[in-house]
């Protein structure tokens, strides 16, 4: 079982920083600092591919120099391409799949059912008066049988 | 393993196996339905649980490929740009699918007469508005009455909200003098029957479970179980099996749940497996009368795949468009490049179909079907701040053109887990098609605009969408002559006089608007046909 401690855990976890960073404006966490590592720890346990990718980057991660500056990560990037595409796609599930995350871009904390979303229907007059316009050019279709 | 012989045998029970069941009904005669997959039960819907987006990239993907399920076949894709997806289990791909609903149109029905492309088909616009009507009652579809791109007719429920986005673009139509129109769909907007209406989750692809959305789970097989149609689930069909004296089909070969192959006899066979599965099941049922698969006496089983190859355009706008409330695929459609006009270098046409936004998981990894994850880093804080919440997007659908070389054959290696052969696409875009979505994209460009879009968010490449494989047509296609065409007019076999083919691989050519509609109103006009012609059925 693959458990990220110690150096490589505060290694991974700037890494996600990098990939998601925060918006201290609008209090939206980082990657790193909501804890996604756990994510990526639970799902690398499923997924040998992953396990194999995130171990490959935190190896090469040791071995560059000027700690996790998104220069650094770009270079990740370059050197291990396939690896790192797959940390990014999973760091974005982790991530966005936080109900709390979802609720900063407006989308709904809760499950979509059974309560969804209130929209309201339009008033027949609204939709009468938007199609109008196109009532007015009359039929708009070839019928060869006619 | 023998079983007790039945009148009718369907073959999957998607969208057009049901239909077919229905209409066969009154009839009194014994049906049986035979499905790979199963029921989907209560518990199984993502979308009640919280973090329902994981979902589309695992067990819930439209992708077979992806999920390898039990009951899916794996697909060979590598030779096309295209990958078909799917649904397996009873509802078929209606369990995943978005609910559009648009009909085909006039014109669709008589390419080569009007157009010289394709082929006209062997029944018409008019022949099938009736059985569009019963289809549109017996599953619950809303929309507006009146669109004067079609021939009069109304849908029995007034349209879902169009919803911002759907106003905002609608308003842009207008502005450019272009056709549009609220969507049809095939979801409700009261409630029906014992269903509830849509409460605008936005998660159609993830299975309906306020039950608004008009899979045949919810429409037709409640009705059909209770009026005593048999549906046997995880029973997966090896092989068509022919009667080497009369040249009729006897019955199949499966494998039901306990993985042993059972032997099931029948008087009628119908085959529902959809555009892929059909020729799929034809090619692996060869025998010494039908070497080259049955029913497959044309050459033309597998042929002529048409899909529906599509791109999208998206603009940013000033205000939240709040894209992800409401359902998936459908607020509004324009039919303005529908129908041909030489000037623009291209014969057929397109739709424009408003799509709304994703949730925030898809948005980052790409778009729903894409697997291109959007910049990390400081751009990503921009793109998920300041650009996804004020998405609005127009996707162009394109009609394809019925081409031999693009085909579904046998994959040499590739099994399922029964060890029956799996499909292998072979695919290319045809130049049609690539000017048609070039100038859908230049109009699309120019409509968000006129909407009021402060942005367009250009595409890096020229490519289709990968996952756009969902519907699926043409492969044993429909005709009066023997020689060009794998069934009749009314979806018999030329070669096997008691075997009808009723999903969307008999379509002729593939209009430009979702299939579904026209496929169970095909599947209701061949039930009616052999009502019709019952007396005479196998002359
Ligand atoms: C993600 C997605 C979105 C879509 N959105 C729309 C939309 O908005 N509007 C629209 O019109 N269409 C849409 N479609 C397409 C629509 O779902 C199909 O057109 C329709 O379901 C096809 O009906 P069918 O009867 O041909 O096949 P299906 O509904 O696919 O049913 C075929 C059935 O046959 C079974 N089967 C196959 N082989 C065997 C075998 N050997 N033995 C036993 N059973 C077998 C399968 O398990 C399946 O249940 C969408 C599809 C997908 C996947
Ligand atoms: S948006 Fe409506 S149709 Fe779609 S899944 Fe939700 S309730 Fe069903």
């Amino acid at each position: 079982m693959e458990n990220w401690t110690g150096r490589e855990r505060t290694q991974l976890d700037a890494i996600l920083d990098q990939l998601i960073p925060a918006n201290r404006d609008r209090n939206i966490p980082a990657a790193g600092e909501l804890g996604i590592a756990d994510f990526l720890t639970a799902e690398a346990n499923q997924n040998s591919d992953l396990c194999a990718a995130v171990s490959a980057l935190l190896a090469k991660a040791a071995k560059l120099e000027g700690g996790t500056s998104p220069d650094v990560v770009r270079q990740l990037e370059a050197a291990l391409p396939r690896e790192f595409k797959k940390l990014l796609i999973a760091t974005y599930k982790g991530y966005y799949s936080r109900p709390d995350m979802r609720a900063c871009f407006g989308v709904g904390e809760h499950p979509v059912h059974p309560e969804g979303y209130g929209v309201p229907p339009e008033p027949p007059e609204v939709i009468a008066e938007l199609t109008a316009p196109v009532r007015a050019r009359g039929p708009f279709y070839r019928d060869p049988a006619r | 393993m023998a079983n007790e012989p039945v009148d009718v045998l369907i073959i999957g029970a998607g969208a057009s196996g049901a239909a077919i069941a229905w209409s066969l009904l009154e009839t009194r005669m014994r049906i049986l339905c035979l499905e790979q997959g199963a029921h989907l039960s209560d518990q199984d819907f993502p979308s009640r649980r919280e973090d329902y987006e994981l979902a589309r990239y695992a067990e819930f993907s439209c992708d077979p490929n992806v999920r390898q399920l039990k009951q899916d076949y794996p697909i060979n894709s590598q030779d096309s740009c295209i990958t078909p997806v799917n649904w397996n289990g009873v509802g078929g791909s209606t369990i995943n699918f978005l609910g559009h609903w648009p009909r085909m149109k006039p014109s669709d029905f008589r390419t080569r007469t009007l157009d010289g492309v394709g082929e006209d088909w062997p029944v018409d616009y008019h022949t099938l508005a009736p059985f569009y009507d019963i289809n549109d009652q017996n599953t619950g579809v809303s929309g507006l009455g009146g669109n004067p791109g079609y021939p009069e007719y109304t849908p029995p429920l007034p349209p879902i909200p169009i919803g911002k986005l759907g106003q905002t673009l609608a308003k842009g139509f207008n502005e450019m003098g272009w056709h549009w129109w609220p969507s049809d769909v095939s979801i409700l907007s009261q409630d029906r029957d014992g269903r509830q209406k849509c409460v605008n989750a936005g998660t159609c692809d993830l299975g309906c479970a306020a039950g608004a959305k008009g899979g045949t789970n919810f429409t037709y097989w409640p009705m059909l179980e209770s009026a005593g149609v048999e549906l046997r689930t995880e029973c997966r069909v090896r092989e068509i099996q022919v009667d080497e004296n009369t040249g009729f089909a006897k019955g199949v070969l499966y494998h039901g749940p306990d993985g042993q192959l059972h032997e099931q006899k029948a008087e009628l066979v119908v085959v529902a497996c959809n555009g892929v599965g059909t020729p799929r099941l034809l090619l692996n049922s060869s025998s010494k009368l039908f070497p080259d698969g049955l029913a497959n006496r044309s050459g033309m089983v597998g042929k002529n795949l048409m899909f529906h190859p599509l791109t999208g355009v998206v603009g940013v706008f000033d205000e939240p468009m709040k894209g992800h409330e409401g359902p998936m695929a459908c607020s509004i459609l324009s039919q303005e490049f529908y129908e041909s006009d030489p000037s623009r270098g291209f014969v057929r046409g397109y739709g424009l179909h408003s799509g709304r936004s994703t949730t925030p998981m898809t948005y980052a990894l790409g778009g729903y079907g894409i697997d291109n994850p959007i910049p990390w880093g400081a751009e990503h804080r921009e793109i998920m701040d300041n650009v996804y919440p004020y998405l609005a997007g127009l996707t162009v659908v394109s009609e394809d053109l019925p081409e031999e070389h693009n085909r579904v054959t046998l994959d040499p290696e590739l099994t399922d887990s029964d060890g029956i052969p799996a499909p292998k696409i072979t695919y290319r875009l045809g130049e049609n098609t690539r000017k048609m979505l070039k100038h859908g994209e230049e109009r699309a460009t120019e409509l968000l605009l006129a909407a009021g879009a402060r942005r367009i968010l250009g595409k890096s490449d020229d490519k289709v969408w990968w996952r756009a494989g969902w519907h699926q047509m043409g492969t044993c296609r429909m005709g009066d002559n023997p020689e060009t065409s794998v069934v009749n007019g009314w979806g018999r076999s030329h070669d096997v006089k008691n075997l009808f083919i009723v999903d969307g691989s008999i379509f002729v050519t593939a209009g430009a608007v979702n299939p579904t509609s026209t496929i169970q109103a095909l599947a209701l006009y061949i039930g009616d046909s052999i009502k019709t012609n019952i007396e005479t059925l196998f002359d």
